[in-house]
């Protein structure tokens, strides 16, 4: 069944701003090789680029896995981090616990993890506490 | 309306230009291969994720956040320019950024608010034409 899929995986660094968004970038630049109509794949990179922020922002580490197959695009963003303890807290706009320093670069609106939902057909976020999060998006091809 | 900083204008007819963007803020033109690229609206803001929220492709990001993830961002979102206000100094790897992704790019002396103002009067109401260009 999942014989045309294609799988790719892409090593995300906590803390480096300086190359944030290269993956989720990397991702977009894919998805346009494939063909793929261009309404979806920009709800595809910024549903990427808020989950790879966010493991930028608060994890030590993540792996970004994309899977193409001819009904959907999937990216399992797994990190190595503090977890989220509230996750129907996190989930609400405005809600950040971004610091200073994040907002000085432009982040801590507290829109990210709502923007994801906006732009993902499914989302799915399991978190432990002191071990990490994984971010499971889905956008739909048909 | 997701963030104070926020704010977005729809071009009335989509015949404002990134060139008449550039003359409207007596801009700098860091990158722009093209100044007759069409502009399909304006979103000013300093948050990215507010960006990401409002602006819809073809818009132009007006910012005072003059980084590398404000590139980033308008690749991202498919948007048509970056304007750095506030005359805020472009670091030389933000400007080599806009030029490898190709994300057109321009330095504008004006405040946010100033430059925002600007392109309001320029662009038209959003009322006038909705949200503009629906992505
Ligand atoms: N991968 C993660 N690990 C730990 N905490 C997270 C993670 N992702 C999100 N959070 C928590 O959830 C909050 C809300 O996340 P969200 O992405 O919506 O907003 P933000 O990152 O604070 O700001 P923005 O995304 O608008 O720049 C964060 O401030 C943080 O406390
Ligand atoms: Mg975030």
């Amino acid at each position: 069944m999942t014989e045309s899929a294609f799988v790719h995986a892409y090593e995300v660094a906590g803390a480096d701003f300086v190359n944030a968004g290269r993956a989720s970038t990397a991702i977009k630049e894919t998805l346009k090789h494939m063909g793929l109509a261009p309404a979806l794949i920009r709800r595809v990179a910024i549903a990427a680029y808020e989950a790879e922020m966010n493991a930028v922002m608060y994890a030590t580490r993540a792996t970004m896995t994309l899977r193409v197959t001819p009904a959907a695009v999937t990216i399992d963003v797994r990190d190595e981090g503090p977890g989220i303890p509230d996750l129907a807290l996190a989930m609400q706009e405005g809600y950040s616990t971004a610091t200073a320093e994040m907002r000085e670069m432009g982040f801590g609106a507290g829109m990210g993890l709502p923007n994801i939902r906006r732009n993902t057909d499914a989302l799915d976020i399991a978190s432990q506490v002191g071990r990490g999060t994984t971010v499971m998006m889905t956008v739909r091809v048909s | 309306m997701s963030g104070a900083a926020a704010a977005s204008a729809a071009a009335a007819a989509a015949e404002v230009t990134l060139g008449d963007v550039r003359a409207a803020l007596e801009a700098a033109t860091i990158w722009c291969p093209d100044p007759a690229v069409r502009v399909a609206g304006v979103v000013a803001a300093d948050l990215m994720s507010d960006v990401l929220v409002d602006a819809r492709p073809g818009f132009v990001l007006v910012t005072g956040l003059t980084t590398v993830q404000a590139i980033r961002t308008a690749a991202i979102a498919d948007l048509a320019a970056v304007v750095f206000v506030r005359g805020k100094a472009v670091p030389p790897e933000v400007a080599a950024l806009a030029r490898e992704m190709n994300v057109p790019a321009f330095a504008s002396p004006r405040s946010l608010f100033d430059a925002a103002g600007a392109l309001h009067a320029a662009i038209g109401h959003p009322a006038a034409a909705g949200r503009g260009l629906e992505g």
